[in-house]
Order: structure tokens, then sequence, then C-alpha cells
């Protein structure tokens, strides 16, 4: 967001202003720093405090907004801002007393100075060290010297052309005018939950590129550890075998075998759930990996492929409620689970009949639940948290974003609820809306912050990598039936058609079919990786070792819708 | 008894009063939309519209049943020409025992074979949940939520020690 916004950390001043700061610098600013008061809702207001209600200079009225003249200190109404500025020459701005904003008594507006906006920033209590190293840089420095920093990883994973040679040979057996790598799933007995996500896995651009352009070695891994069990061996056995140009549908059953030797307690014929096993799968391979690799000395991250692809930092900030004082946490996340929005649905609906019916109201968006799930969230009266600050219990607030994004974003619909009265929990089969291109400014942490502040113009820590927000989505897991009984199936896009992965059957559908579905899980990849991954979809590189791959004929028309 | 003077100077300043704060709440509204759309923080509405349309577009139209639509896929041909049987019929090795068995049957002779047995288990949801679940740390309080959030949490405390061990894999993510 901030990068490609100018007028964000650089808005474009009114004349006035810009003759004010011309010729009074920050003086006025810093006059009326002492008078700014913070609010624990990350409010600011100006209190003059000797003279008791302000009123206007012109009129003596109290009432409506007032502004503080920045050069005089003489408050005048709204009606008044004119006069002042006419019978003073000069004096053209002021300062809202309630908002602790500026404004252009000749322009008649609201105007923005990130100066001012330092000052306001400098009552409030933030709770996030500091970086005092950069004091005075302005922000827009700042982001454009570390803009780079956020490239790096990624960049590693997605160019395949330092990978090895590309080899194509004809094979016969493989019909040629669909994408790489897809290939039915048999179902081995209720394992449709497993398919569903190997599905997802194997079409995760950043992750499909890793093993297959050898990234896990075998021969390597075997010389480190013997024949110990190690998923992401079984999972390059996986990535092969679906990506050969054999269309009959796969049996993935030695994964199977193996993962429930690394999930034994997952391990039975039952019915089980997609989201667990994905979670299960990623630390499967980060536990092998995290015995023999080094950890990355300069950044700390885990550089398991599983961590480098999914991996992304979640903020908690907790407020206390009376001096404002926060405590922020950082907790490592490789999904985010979310509650549907249900709250659409207000009483206040029936008041509604008479206007046209808006059908946005009453439904469920993604957007909405990420929205729930960075909402500000009132601790109840009985969860008080000791305030260090106040050194006594407290009521808080927390509110939850996104430090940091993956480069594959997984988020999950937690779509269970319990129900006190039947005491079993019940699957809530709410259609949820979903984009298929997310934007995932509002939610991150440097967004979130801001915006509690009164989006004050101020640098956040991780604005300079608040780069790669645009994702785009590349598979959905759908879930149908009930919590106890129920049936996965997986939809694909690749080279922006959709494919629906059932087990073993593999069919083309329209788009419309995967809006309408009921998702589960979604997996969005960052916007670069996604057109990438499409290109690289012609000509994937593959080691000698392997089976043929065949080069996807572009010309062909759409067989059926 | 009051005067009906006195009854209608009341009413007349609470209504004042109501009016003051709802001109103050909405100059604030104002304020706040303001300074986002000029610094150009404002949401892209019209590209959410967009796919908010398409959806409803989509749902109306895979509703109607005159829609050759999705047919149920496990009787058609999939896009390569090929049909299967609804259970897997293919045949291979069982990596434990060695004996041939049928591809749709494995995971249950898998778990014979291996001798895991099956288990009742409550459905958990960990990674994020955790995270948003936590405070600041050490609190004794147990978390809240209007939303079933709270319910999932429950559900990780009364797992059985099978999902007690599972609670933790997000703690071996964490770095030391």
């Amino acid at each position: 967001m901030s990068l490609r916004n100018p007028s964000y950390t650089n808005p474009k001043p009114c004349k006035h202003l810009e003759d004010y700061k011309l010729r009074h610098g920050l003086s006025g600013y810093k006059s009326i720093q002492r008078h700014l008061k913070a609010t624990p809702h990350g409010r600011t207001s100006v209190e003059m405090l000797n003279t008791g209600v302000p009123r206007c200079n012109s009129c003596n009225g109290f009432q409506g907004r007032l502004y503080l003249c920045l050069i005089c200190n003489s408050v005048s109404c709204l009606d008044h801002t004119l006069l002042h500025t006419q019978s003073e020459d000069g004096h053209d701005l002021a300062v809202d007393i309630e908002r602790a904003e500026l404004y252009c008594c000749v322009c008649c507006d609201q105007v923005y100075d990130p100066d001012f906006d330092k000052v306001v920033m400098s009552k409030h209590n933030m709770g996030v060290p500091r970086d005092d190293k950069h004091g005075d840089e302005s922000i827009g420095e700042r982001l454009v010297k570390r803009r780079r920093l956020g490239l790096g990883v990624a960049e590693e994973l997605v160019d395949l052309k330092k990978s090895k040679q590309l080899v194509s040979m004809r094979d016969r057996r493989d019909k040629s005018c669909y994408p790489l790598g897809l290939r039915g799933l048999n179902n081995l007995g209720s394992t449709c939950f497993m398919n569903s996500v190997l599905q997802a896995l194997l079409h995760a651009p950043p992750f499909r590129n890793y093993f297959l352009s050898e990234g896990h070695n075998h021969e390597a891994c075997r010389r480190r550890s013997g024949d110990r069990l190690c998923l992401s061996c079984d999972i390059d056995v996986v990535f092969s075998a679906v990506f050969s140009g054999d269309r009959a549908p796969y049996s993935p059953a030695h994964f199977l075998y193996s993962w429930w030797q690394h999930s034994a307690n997952l391990a039975s014929y039952e019915q089980q759930d997609a989201h667990e096993f994905f979670i299960s799968v990623l630390d499967g391979i980060h536990e092998k990996e995290d015995k023999s690799r080094n950890r990355n000395r300069d950044s700390g991250d885990c550089q398991c492929i599983a961590h480098r692809v999914f991996s992304g930092l979640l903020r908690s900030d907790v407020t206390c409620m009376t001096c404002g004082s926060t405590s922020t946490t950082y907790d490592p996340c490789v999904d985010i689970s979310v509650d549907l929005d249900t709250s659409n649905f207000s009483p206040t609906d029936t008041v509604n009949k008479r206007s046209k019916p808006n059908e946005n109201s009453s439904i469920s968006t993604l957007l909405g639940c990420l929205d729930l799930f960075t909402r500000q969230e009132k601790l109840g009266s009985e969860q008080k948290l000791f305030c260090e600050t106040c050194q006594e219990m407290r009521d808080s607030v927390k509110q939850m974003s996104i430090r940091r994004l993956p480069l594959v974003l997984c988020l999950h619909i937690k779509r269970f609820e319990h129900s006190a009265v039947r005491k079993t929990w019940r699957k809530i089969d709410r259609y949820l809306q979903f984009p298929f291109s997310l934007d995932m400014t509002p939610y991150l942490s440097s967004s979130i912050v801001r915006n509690r502040f009164g989006n004050r113009i101020f640098s956040v820590e991780g604005d300079e990598s608040d780069i790669n927000t645009d994702f785009e989505i590349f598979a959905v897991v759908t879930h149908s039936g009930t919590l106890e009984s129920g049936h996965y199936v997986t939809y694909l896009r690749l080279r922006n058609r959709w494919y629906k992965c059932d087990d073993a059957w593999i069919t083309e559908v329209d788009e419309e079919i995967v809006r309408a579905s009921q998702c589960y899980m979604m997996f969005y990849v960052q916007k670069m990786l996604y057109q990438k991954a499409d290109e690289d979809l012609s000509s994937l590189p593959l080691s000698p070792r392997r089976d043929a791959y065949l080069p996807i004929a572009s010309c062909c028309e759409r067989l059926f819708k | 008894m009051s005067l009906p003077n006195e009854d209608n100077m009341a009413s007349q300043l609470s209504s004042h009063f109501f009016g003051d704060l709802l001109d103050s709440i909405i100059v604030d509204v104002a304020s706040e939309c303001h300074r986002i759309a000029r610094l150009g923080l404002d949401r892209n509405l019209e590209d959410e519209e967009e796919e908010l349309r398409l959806s409803a577009q989509a749902r109306v139209r895979v509703a109607d049943p005159s829609n050759s639509g999705e047919a149920n896929s496990k009787y058609v041909v999939d896009i390569f020409g090929q049909s299967h049987p609804s259970v897997a019929s293919e045949v291979f090795e069982c990596m434990n025992c060695g004996r041939s068995i049928v591809a749709g049957r494995f995971a249950p002779h898998l778990e014979k074979c291996m001798g895991k047995g099956r288990k009742a288990r409550p459905k958990v949801t960990r990674s994020s949940t955790a995270a948003q679940n936590r405070y600041s740390r050490g609190s004794p309080v147990s978390t809240y939520s209007p939303y079933s959030n709270s319910t999932s949490s429950n559900r990780l405390s009364n797992g059985t020690s099978g999902v007690a061990g599972e609670e933790y894999l997000n703690g071996t993510f964490q770095e030391p």
C-alpha cells in the first residue's frame, strides 16, 4: 500500500498550508503539543486547560466544532473561521479541538501534514519499541531503502531458471492439452481429506517448484538419516508421479503409510479433517528439516520448505482501556483460521424491508471474516488483565493483525459451532463469498495499527515489507456433508481454468461453480508468483532421473464447459 | 404535576442535546473518511463489489436446475477421457505386510495391518486459533469471544491425550 501510494506519506498540501509551513515551520505544532491529550482509544484532542469551556471569539458560541488558530490561539466556531482569517492576515491554519485535525480556514477543508501527525503521535503510547536510529528520516526514505528486503526469499523459489536443464520428450500416454500435474488421486478409503489437500499442495507454485527442481534430494536425505521417516521424500515421490505425464489416477498409498507413521494419533481409518491433515503434513516436513538443517542465522526464520512457503507472522495487541498502553506479541502461523462473519444477521433487517433489499448486507464474505478476525475485541470484565503501567487489573481490548504475509496464504474457515443446547458440534453450511483476487493490505499490522490511531501519518514497524499484498487464488478445498460424514473436493485454478479434483475424477468446470461452492480452505498465492507460475507450467525443469514431461500445447480450444 | 411548558422545555432540551451529539458523531465520521480518502487509504471498493456481483451471479446460475452445471462426476468420464469405478480398483502391495490390496480398501486394511485402532476424536483446530487466543503471557484468564472461537478453544482443552499433544504442534513452529 504505502509504496504504491505516494499521497499517503506525502499528501499534497494546499497553498495556505505551504505558506504557513514556510513562514512558521513547526513552531505552531510544537506549541500545540503540550495541549494535546491522547485517549486510550487512539484518538487525540486539544485541551486548553485554563480557559474552561472554549468559546468562539466572534460569537461566544460553544456548540459545534471549534477551531484553534495555530498562530494566535484564538478559538473560532465553523461559522467564523473565515472571519478570523480575513481579519488577521496569514492566520489560515487552525486545529479542530475535538479531533486534533488540521483545518485550512481559507479552503474550508481538512488538510494533512506528516509533521503535524508526528507531533500528534508523540503523545500516544505505542507500546512497540521505536526504531530510534531513524528518528529524522522521512517515512518515504525508509520505505524506499528497505523495499528490496521482502523479495529475497520469494525470488529463490520463483526463479526456475536457476535449476536443472529443461528436457521435453514425448510421452504417448499423456493427454497433452491439459496442464501438467493434473492427475486424479484414488480414494483409499475415506481419504478424500488427504487427496484434497494434496492437490492444493501439488499446485502451490513455490512448493511445487521446490520439489520439481530437486529441492529435496533423496540420496542426500538417505545418506543423512538412513531409512528414517521423511515426509518430504514421500511428497517428492508424489510430485514425480503426478507430474510424470501419466494421467491414470495415482494412489498415494505410500504417502498415507508414511503420514500415519508420523502422525500416529491421526492414524485411523475414519473420516478426518482436511485442515488438520494440512497442519500435520507441514509439521512433518518441518520436523525432519529442523533436525538436519541450520537455521538462517540472519533472520532466525526456519528455512524448511513448509515454512518458507506457508509461514507468516501474526501480531496480537492487547491495549489497556484506562491508560492506552499496549502489549504486543508475535506468533508465527502457517495459516489463518477465521470464524464466519454471521454478524450480518441484524434484527434491523426487518426495518429495511421497505427499502430495496441489499443482498450484500446479509451474505457472509471472506473479507467480512477477515474484518472480524482483525477487529478490536473488548475482553469481558471477567477477563481483566494486569496492566504494567497502571499496575492494576484493567479492562482491555485485543486486536489481531498480520505482521508478515506468507508466499502462500491458506485461509481456513471454521465451519463448525457448538450448540450449548444439544451439547454437540454442528457444521455451518452457510455460504461464504470469496474473491479470486485478494488484497490483504487492510489486514496488515501496519494498516490495523495505523487505523487504531486514526490513520495518522507515521511509520509502523513492518511498513517496509508490506509490498506484496496482492494475492490470487489457486485452490479451493470444499466440503459437503456433515461433521461426521462428508466429502472433500478441491478446485484447482491452472492457467485461468478451473478443474474439479474429486478423488480420481478430474473434470473442467466453469468458474461459477467454484464461486458458488461451499469453501472450507482457500489457498492464495502472491500475485507475482501466480503470474510466473502460469508461464512456468509450459516449461518445467526436471532432473535426469525423472520421467519425461511434455510441454503444454497452448493452441487447443476449450473442449467443453 | 409539572406544567405543560416545562415538559415542552425538557423535550426540547433533550432533542437539542441529541441533535448536538448526532452532529458531533457525523462530523467525526466525515473527518475520518475525509482523511482516509485524501491519504489514499480507502479500500478498492470497485474490485470488491465486482467480486460480490460475480459470486451472486454464479450462485443464481448454479442454482438454476435448467443449467447443466456440474454433473455428478462419479458417473462421467474425466477430462482425459477416462472413467473409473466408484471404488478405486488399482491393486498394489501393502508396504507393511506385502499382501496385494485393492486401492479403495487400502486404508482400512492398513489400519489393521499397522495395528492402529479407531479413535473417537473431536475436530480440533490449531494454528492461528492458538495465537488468537493468547493474550499477554501468563494470563490466567480463559479465552473469550462471542463467536465460536471460544468453543474451539474449549475443544482443545477437552481433547484426548492425543489431542493435547497436537495442541502444541504449533509450538514446534516457534523459534527457540
